[in-house]
């Protein structure tokens, strides 16, 4: 093969790959929009709630040796009661035009989540069990995790459901009327509360699906990482347009391809200095992200 | 009996009390000889706290048992420790230096485990002992823990006990030398946000693998002769695309580079999380070099519980092994005390027997009057040891540097478990 083909090769496979774990950070993306297109409030507790669900499903594995399919789904139903939690303690009695106490109280809970797991473990990074980790599917020069595309799909399915359930159910109903105007939809007697609270458990589902299919990613799990998937999950929900779903996969994907890229290019020295950039392009060009309404409310 | 009945009884207790506190004085002056400590016991490198903690509760516990520490007037004193959370933080590993020194009758620190907040924290230690101009802190301190070579020289007053890298990896390639005589190249990477990570790869590491005839893949480095520190900012320039960051969990095109490189030996310049992740990547990939070599950071069991069968047959230099009598009894007294003894923290069982040693030596009075020359007197032992015994043997001290040389072993992970495969000493 010549040397632009293999360069060639290199860099279809480097952008792929980012692609792939790209969909971690959709999920974790959507997570803050869903949330945000509630409530109009970010709720930066949001990773470490699913990395806390992730721990949580790993004590399953560590104590009874859960299989990995039941430790997926019991990290995703933990990190839903902690978003339930989270709910209660940082948005549920603060005032609904208080954005900045809500802000405040979620990252002292970030810290908070943080610090428990941090304390539990001891900081130690743990194996996270994975399924495909051994496979390999190659196709000419170009080879795909087997773990990756397990990823994938559920990362798929999982948005999938979350959109059947805004478009298709009487609860979608209900958080998409919350989120359009909530003192309307409180005349029509909806519960806000409980939809709101509703919506935070369906985010943290999601989070715990997100958090448990990084840490399967990389295979080990640590309170390391809790920060830098914030500040990811942040940047894909601005650059797709906060309270965009559709706008957090394609930011997700967005991300995740130009990082590796970056990386490929200018070394990781710089990469993230690009990806910050990209944050700060859109902010000043594009304030409203990719598919994202303009942030206002009646 | 009447409320007020009660309340003249209980005054006159009190009272009572306070009299007979009075009238034994000794109860109240009891000389004990006062050490703090300080480490990360909070954040993501909680471990390093944990584990200094328990090996230094194991220590101080040890030295109590044998009767304590003989003081100047010969009467034998307890030891007693505090430790503080620092939390790998800079800023407060520099606010609790000054808390300790100024208001604590603590003879002497040990702290604060990590690299980063050391360097800064030395930084406020008075530069040379007796210069009147400089206003620094003026209490010795002997590090467990924080590795990143040359620390300890900023101040006369820091000292430290850990592991010296140079000497290590000088060994360790010296030895993989005659041991592989058909490994050609290496290739590597590091976590460039990490200053030992980074500092110990470019400056040390693949420096000393050229030393002794490894080349880097596709003809060597410019610069890089096999002295320490040359050629160090071309190292991480051509490592760019195989190096990575703390925090990363994305470790595809890294491995890839790797596997490109088609190197004999491959280096990974990590703390156990990205070397897990680097290494479980790695084995993702296919990729099998003929020789790993790993930082000595991630000799600890932090790395067997996140990716033994990954990291199996990595050679990495220790300055612990359990395989004497004196480290296996610190391995079990760290694990009864919830922690775990390795490289970093067992230093902390050698420190609180050095100052022992050194309090003994001096004549410490342990006194609250005499707390300003005590900790001079400290000061003033630590500089003056040659030689001290240490958990796996005799540990020698560069004087005007405040390091230490200790006696150290290359461990492999086989099995889920560290077995030493080489022993200089």
């Amino acid at each position: 093969m010549s040397d632009f083909l293999l360069e060639f090769v290199e860099i279809t496979q480097t952008i792929g790959d980012g692609l792939f774990f790209g969909t971690t950070y959709a999920l974790i993306g959507i997570g803050f929009s869903l949330i945000f297109g509630a409530m109009r409030k970010l709720n930066m507790t949001y990773a470490a709630a699913a990395l806390a669900g992730a721990y949580v499903g790993l004590a399953a594995f560590t104590f009874i040796n859960a299989p990995a399919p039941v430790v997926f789904l019991i990290s995703a139903l933990a990190s839903g009661l902690i978003g339930g939690a989270v709910y209660i303690t940082c948005f549920r009695f603060i005032p609904i035009n208080n954005h900045l106490a809500a802000l405040m109280a979620s990252i002292g809970a970030l810290f908070f989540i943080d610090e428990i797991v941090v304390h539990t473990t001891d900081g130690s990074p743990l194996t996270f069990p994975a399924l495909f980790d051994d496979v390999m599917f190659e196709m000419g020069p170009y080879g795909v995790r087997g773990d990756l595309l397990f990823v994938l799909a559920v990362n798929i399915v999982s948005t999938i459901g979350l959109l059947y359930v805004l478009y298709r159910t009487r609860l979608g109903l209900a958080t998409r009327a919350v989120s359009q105007q909530d003192v309307a939809a409180q005349l029509c007697g909806i519960d806000v509360h409980r939809t709101n609270a509703i919506t935070f458990v369906l985010a943290g589902l999601l989070g715990g699906i997100a958090g448990s299919m990084t840490a399967s990613a990389v295979g080990v799990l640590s309170p390391l990482i809790t920060v830098p998937l914030t500040v990811k999950g942040l940047i894909v929900s601005v650059i797709g347009g906060l309270g965009s779903i559709p706008g957090a996969i394609a930011a997700g994907l967005l991300v995740g391809g130009l990082e590796n890229a970056f990386l490929y290019f200018r070394g990781v020295n710089e990469r993230d200095m690009y990806v910050l950039l990209l944050l700060f392009v859109f902010l000043i060009f594009r304030p409203d992200g990719l598919f994202g309404s303009a942030i206002d409310r009646d | 009996m009447s409320a007020t009945t009660k309340l003249t009884a209980a005054a006159m207790f009190v009272i009572a009390a306070s009299f007979f506190m009075l009238a034994h004085p000794v109860v109240a002056a009891e000389r004990t000889v006062k050490i703090a400590a300080w480490g990360a016991k909070s954040g993501p490198l909680r471990s390093f706290g944990v584990n200094s903690e328990a090996v230094l509760k194991g220590a101080i516990k040890a030295i109590n048992d044998s009767g304590g520490v003989k003081l100047g007037d010969g009467t034998m004193a307890k030891m007693e420790f505090t430790y503080y959370d620092s939390a790998c933080n800079a800023d407060q590993a520099i606010s609790i230096a000054r808390k300790v020194e100024s208001q604590t009758a603590a003879l002497a620190g040990i702290g604060p485990t990590c690299s980063g907040a050391a360097a800064a924290m030395y930084g406020i230690f008075q530069k040379k002992v007796d210069d009147k101009s400089d206003s620094g802190l003026q209490f010795p301190i002997l590090t467990d823990t924080a590795i990143r070579p040359g620390l300890a020289k900023k101040s006369q007053w820091t000292f430290r006990n850990v592991p010296n890298e140079i000497t290590m990896y000088d060994a360790l390639f010296k030895w993989l030398r005659s041991k592989y005589p058909d490994v050609k190249t290496i290739y590597g990477g590091t976590e460039t946000d990490q200053a030992h990570s980074r500092i110990t790869f470019a400056a040390v590491i693949v420096q000393k693998a050229r030393k002794y005839g490894f080349e880097w893949v596709g003809g060597g480095i410019e610069g890089v002769t096999g002295k320490i520190i040359a050629g160090m900012k071309n190292v991480l320039k051509v490592s760019k695309s195989s190096n990575w960051l703390l925090a990363d969990t994305n470790f595809s095109v890294q491995a890839r580079a790797f596997k490109r490189s088609g190197a004999d030996m491959m280096i990974i310049s990590s703390h156990p999380f990205t070397t897990c992740g680097m290494l479980k990547e790695m084995r993702r990939q296919r990729i099998r070099p003929k020789v790993l070599v790993g930082l000595t950071s991630s000799s600890s069991a932090e790395t067997l519980k996140g990716c033994s069968a990954a990291a199996e047959g990595i050679y990495i230099p220790t300055g612990f092994a359990p395989i004497t009598k004196a480290a296996a009894k610190v391995a079990a007294a760290a694990e009864a005390n919830g922690g775990a003894a390795d490289l970093h923290s067992a230093a902390a069982w050698e420190n609180a027997h050095i100052i022992k040693q050194v309090v003994e030596a001096t004549g410490v009075m342990a006194k609250p009057e005499t707390l300003k020359a005590d900790r001079r007197k400290v000061r003033d032992g630590l500089e003056a040891l040659v030689k001290v015994n240490g958990l796996m043997g005799e540990i020698g001290r560069v004087q005007n540097e405040g390091e230490s040389i200790k006696p150290y072993v290359f461990v492999q992970a086989q099995k889920g478990a560290w077995k030493v495969v080489h022993d200089p000493r």
